[in-house]
C-alpha cells in the first residue's frame, strides 16, 4: 500500500523525462499529482480505519501522525502542481524557461514530493536520510532561475541544513546507542514501533543530549529561530509554486521529526526539559519575526519570516502540551500549510504580474486583479490569525492550552507577539492589496490554473475556521493519541 | 567488543593519525593538500572500521569500511580535485583566519572536546578518546566552514564533520543499522555531487568561488 503511494511520484518523475513537449509535461505531471493524491488519501483512510499500516517488513510504516503528514503532502503537492501549470507556463510564454528547463522543473517537483512523502512513512530514524534528500532536491528547484540571488540563496540553504542536519545525525546516532543498550544491536532498533515501547527504560542523560542535538538538527530544516536565517533567503528566491511547498509542507516535515523524537525523549527524561525547550525555541521563533515583519520591503521575505512564526507557534503549542496543546499545533500544521500556500500562489501571481518583489512597488492588485486580490486578503486575515479562519481556532487553542498549563508568561508573550505580527503584516499587505494601480499595469487575471489553484486552498482555510468536520476532528484526536506523552 | 578495540594500540594510534590528518587540513593553504589530508582521514576512518569488523565479526561493517575506503577516500577526493581543475580556481585559499591562529583554535577546540566528553557520564562504558576525537572533527569541521572564503572548504568541512560523525558512531555502537549506513552513503555521494552543481553554478553566476561574494541576501 504505502509503496504505491512513494511510487507514484517517482514514475511521474521518469514519464516526465520522456515528455517531448510543455503540454505532454504538464498533463503527466497533473496526472501524476492527482494519483499521488488519491493514493495518499486511501492510505489516509486505511490507517484510519486500521490504525497502523506497515509495509515491507517493517521499513515503511505509517501511523496516524504519519498519515497526517502525508495527507499534507499530498494536498498541498496537487494544488502546487496545479498552479506551476500557469506559474511556469507564464515563465515560459515569456522566454525565462526554455523546455528543457521546464522539463528539469517537473521531474524535480515529483521527486521532491517522493521525499517529503518518504519523510512521513519511514519506519525509522533513517528519517534523517530523507530529510537531508529533500534539502538536495530542493536547493536544485532552487538553481532554475540562474538569478545571482537565487544561487546565493541555494548555496546557504545546503549548506545551513546540512550542518544542521548532520546534528540531527548526532543525535539519532545517541539515541540509537540508547536504544541499544536496551533493544541490542539489531535493525529494529531504530524503529518507531520498537522505539516508543521501551522509550522510558532509556538513559535519560543521553536522551537529554540527544534531544538537544535533534531539536537544533531538525529545527535549523524546521526554521526555528536562531538556525532560520537561511529561510526567508531560501523561500523568497526559489519559484513561486516550490516556496508554497517548501513553506506549507517542507517545515512541517522537520517538525514532523522533532515531534517524533520529543515524544521519544519526553517518555526518558520527563516533560519539564522537552517541553522547556520548545517553549524557549517557539517563543522566540516567534518574537524574532515581529521586527523583520513589520519593517520587511519585499513580500516573499515577510511570507517567509511568517513561517518562522508559524513554525514557532506550532513548537509552543507542543511545548505547552496537555491534549489541548497537542490538538493545536497538529491542527496548527495543516492550517499553516493551506493558509501559507494561498499567500505564496497570491504572492506568486503579483510578482508574475508586477514583476518586482517589493512591497512599495506594488499596490491596487484588489482593482488590477480582483479575484487574486480578494483571495490575498482572505489568506492575510487567515495568516495574521483573525476569525473566522482556521488559524485562528488553532492559535486559540494553543494560547488557552498555555493559559491551562500555568504557562502565563509565555502565553502572555505569545499573545504580544501576534498582536503586532497582525498590525505589521497587515500594514505591508493592504499597501499592496488596496490604492490605485501602479501606472503601465493591465488588468486581468494571470492564469487560470493558478487561481483555480488558490480557490481550492481558500476553500479548506475558510471552511476550517467555521466547521472541523467530524472525520478530521477524529484524525487529529487520534495522532493527538500517538504524539501525546504527558 | 567495542571497548576492547578501541582501548587497544593500534586504535588509539589510528586515532590519533585521524586528528593529525585533520591538523594538515587546518595548516594548509593549498587546496590540494587539503583534498589529500580529507583522503588519507577518510582512509583512517575505513581502517578504524575494517579492525572495528574483523574484532566484532560482523560483515555489516566490512561493507561498511569498503564503501568508506571506495566513497570518501576515492570518490569525494576525484570529485573535488574535477572541480578544481574544471573552475580552474586559485589553488591558494584565502583565509578569515590565518594559519597559526587557527592551528591554536583547533588544539583548543581539542581540549574542548576532551573534556566535554570527560564530563558526561556515560562515557564509563565507551571509548572516550574515540568520542572526543569524534566531536573534535565535528567542531574543527564546523570552524573550517567559517574560517576559509572558497566554497570548496565549506564542502570540506562539512564533509570532516560527516567523518567525525561516522567515528563516533562507529565507537559507540559498531556503527548504524546496515540500511541506514547506506542511505547515509547515499546521501553524502548526493549531496557532494549537488554542492558540486551549486559551486559550478556559483563560479559562472559570481565568476568566483569566494563566499565573500554570497552576501546580498539579509533582512
Amino acid at each position: 500500500m504505502i509503496e504505491y503511494l512513494l511510487l507514484a511520484p517517482v514514475l511521474t518523475g521518469i514519464l516526465c523525462f520522456l515528455t517531448k513537449s510543455k503540454k505532454q509535461v504538464e498533463t503527466v505531471s497533473l496526472i501524476g499529482s492527482i494519483a499521488t493524491l488519491i493514493l495518499g488519501l486511501i492510505l489516509v483512510k486505511n490507517v484510519y480505519q486500521n490504525n497502523v499500516v506497515i509495509s515491507w517488513t517493517n521499513a515503511l510504516f505509517a501511523d496516524a501522525f504519519s498519515a497526517f503528514i502525508v495527507l499534507i503532502v499530498s494536498i498541498v503537492g496537487f494544488v502546487a502542481s496545479v498552479y506551476s501549470i500557469g506559474y511556469m507556463g507564464h515563465e515560459f510564454k515569456h522566454g525565462i524557461m526554455d523546455f528543457k528547463k521546464l522539463k528539469l522543473y517537473y521531474i524535480l517537483f515529483h521527486i521532491f514530493m517522493f521525499t517529503m512523502l518518504l519523510v512521513g512513512v519511514t519506519n525509522n530514524l533513517g528519517l534523517w536520510i530523507a530529510i537531508e534528500m529533500t534539502t538536495l532536491v530542493s536547493a536544485l528547484l532552487m538553481i532554475l532561475h540562474t538569478k545571482k540571488s537565487s544561487v546565493e540563496a541555494a548555496w546557504k540553504y545546503m549548506i545551513i541544513c546540512t550542518v544542521g542536519i548532520t546534528f540531527a545525525l548526532f543525535g539519532t546516532i545517541l539515541t540509537y546507542y540508547g536504544a541499544v543498550k536496551v533493544l541490542g544491536e539489531s535493525g529494529d532498533a531504530l524503529n518507531w514501533t520498537s522505539l516508543i515501547a521501551v522509550a522510558d527504560q532509556f538513559d535519560p542523560t543521553i536522551m537529554k543530549l540527544a534531544f538537544i542535538f535533534i531539536l537544533i538538527g531538525y529545527g535549523t530544516k524546521a526554521g526555528l529561530a536562531p538556525m532560520h536565517t537561511w529561510l526567508p533567503d531560501a523561500h523568497s528566491e526559489a519559484p513561486t509554486s516550490v516556496s508554497a511547498l517548501l513553506s506549507g509542507v517542507l517545515l512541517n516535515c522537520a517538525m514532523y521529526g522533532i515531534i517524533r523524537f520529543y515524544t521519544i525523549a519526553t517518555k526518558s527524561t520527563g516533560p519539564a526539559f522537552t517541553s522547556n525547550l520548545l517553549i524557549i525555541f517557539g517563543l522566540l521563533s516567534i518574537g524574532i519575526a515581529v521586527p523583520f515583519i513589520i519593517l520587511q520591503e519585499d513580500y516573499k521575505r515577510m511570507l517567509a519570516y511568517s513561517s518562522v512564526e508559524h513554525m514557532g507557534i506550532i513548537a509552543l503549542g507542543i511545548g505547552f502540551g496537555g491534549a489541548l496543546g497537542a490538538f493545536g499545533a497538529i491542527l496548527h500544521m495543516f492550517n499553516h500549510a493551506m493558509t501559507k500556500s494561498l499567500m505564496f500562489f497570491g504572492a506568486g501571481n503579483v510578482l508574475l504580474k508586477h514583476e518586482t518583489k517589493e512591497i512599495d512597488k506594488v499596490s491596487g492588485i484588489m482593482k488590477s486583479m480582483p479575484t487574486t486580490g480578494t483571495l490575498l486578503l482572505i489568506g492575510g486575515l487567515a495568516i495574521t490569525g483573525s476569525p473566522p479562519f482556521g488559524i485562528f481556532i488553532s492559535e486559540f487553542t494553543i494560547l488557552s492550552a498555555g493559559f491551562f498549563q500555568g504557562n502565563i508568561i509565555s502565553s502572555v508573550l505569545f499573545l504580544l507577539f501576534i498582536i503586532m505580527i497582525f498590525a505589521g503584516f497587515f500594514y505591508n499587505l493592504s499597501k499592496m492589496i488596496f490604492g490605485i494601480p501602479k501606472s503601465g499595469i493591465v488588468p486581468g487575471e494571470v492564469s487560470r490554473w493558478t487561481l483555480g489553484a488558490m480557490v481550492i486552498v481558500a476553500v479548506f482555510v475558510i471552511v476550517l475556521g467555521v466547521y472541523i468536520p467530524p472525520f478530521f476532528y477524529d484524525m487529529i484526536m487520534k495522532v493527538v493519541a500517538v504524539i501525546r506523552v504527558i | 567488543m567495542a571497548e576492547v578495540v578501541f582501548g587497544s594500540k593500534i586504535m588509539q594510534l589510528l586515532i590519533a593519525f585521524i586528528l593529525v590528518s585533520t591538523f594538515m587540513i587546518l595548516g594548509s593553504t593549498r587546496l590540494y593538500s587539503c583534498v589529500r589530508a580529507f583522503g588519507i582521514q577518510s582512509f583512517l576512518l575505513a581502517c578504524v572500521a575494517g579492525i572495528v569488523a574483523y574484532s566484532t565479526g560482523k560483515y555489516d561493517i566490512y561493507i561498511v569500511a569498503l564503501l568508506t575506503l571506495i566513497i570518501k577516500s576515492a570518490v569525494i577526493p576525484y570529485i573535488f580535485i574535477y572541480i578544481i581543475r574544471e573552475i580552474k580556481v586559485k589553488k591558494e585559499i584565502e583565509l578569515y583566519v590565518n594559519i597559526s591562529p587557527s592551528l591554536i583554535i583547533g588544539g583548543t577546540l581539542v581540549v574542548i572536546s576532551y573534556y566535554l566528553i570527560r564530563s558526561i557520564s556515560i562515557i564509563s562504558e565507551l571509548s572516550s578518546l574515540a568520542l572526543s576525537a569524534s566531536m573534535s572533527l565535528v567542531s574543527i569541521g564546523l570552524f573550517i566552514m567559517i574560517s576559509r572564503k572558497k566554497a570548496l572548504m565549506q564542502m570540506l568541512g562539512i564533509l570532516i564533520m560527516e567523518n567525525g560523525l561516522f567515528l563516533g558512531a562507529i565507537s559507540l555502537t559498531n556503527g548504524m543499522p546496515l540500511l541506514v549506513e547506506l542511505g547515509i552513503f547515499f546521501d553524502v555521494l548526493i549531496g557532494v555531487l549537488i554542492m558540486g552543481i551549486l559551486i559550478f553554478r556559483i563560479n559562472k553566476t559570481f565568476e568566483s568561488i569566494d563566499t565573500d561574494l554570497l552576501k546580498n541576501l539579509i533582512g
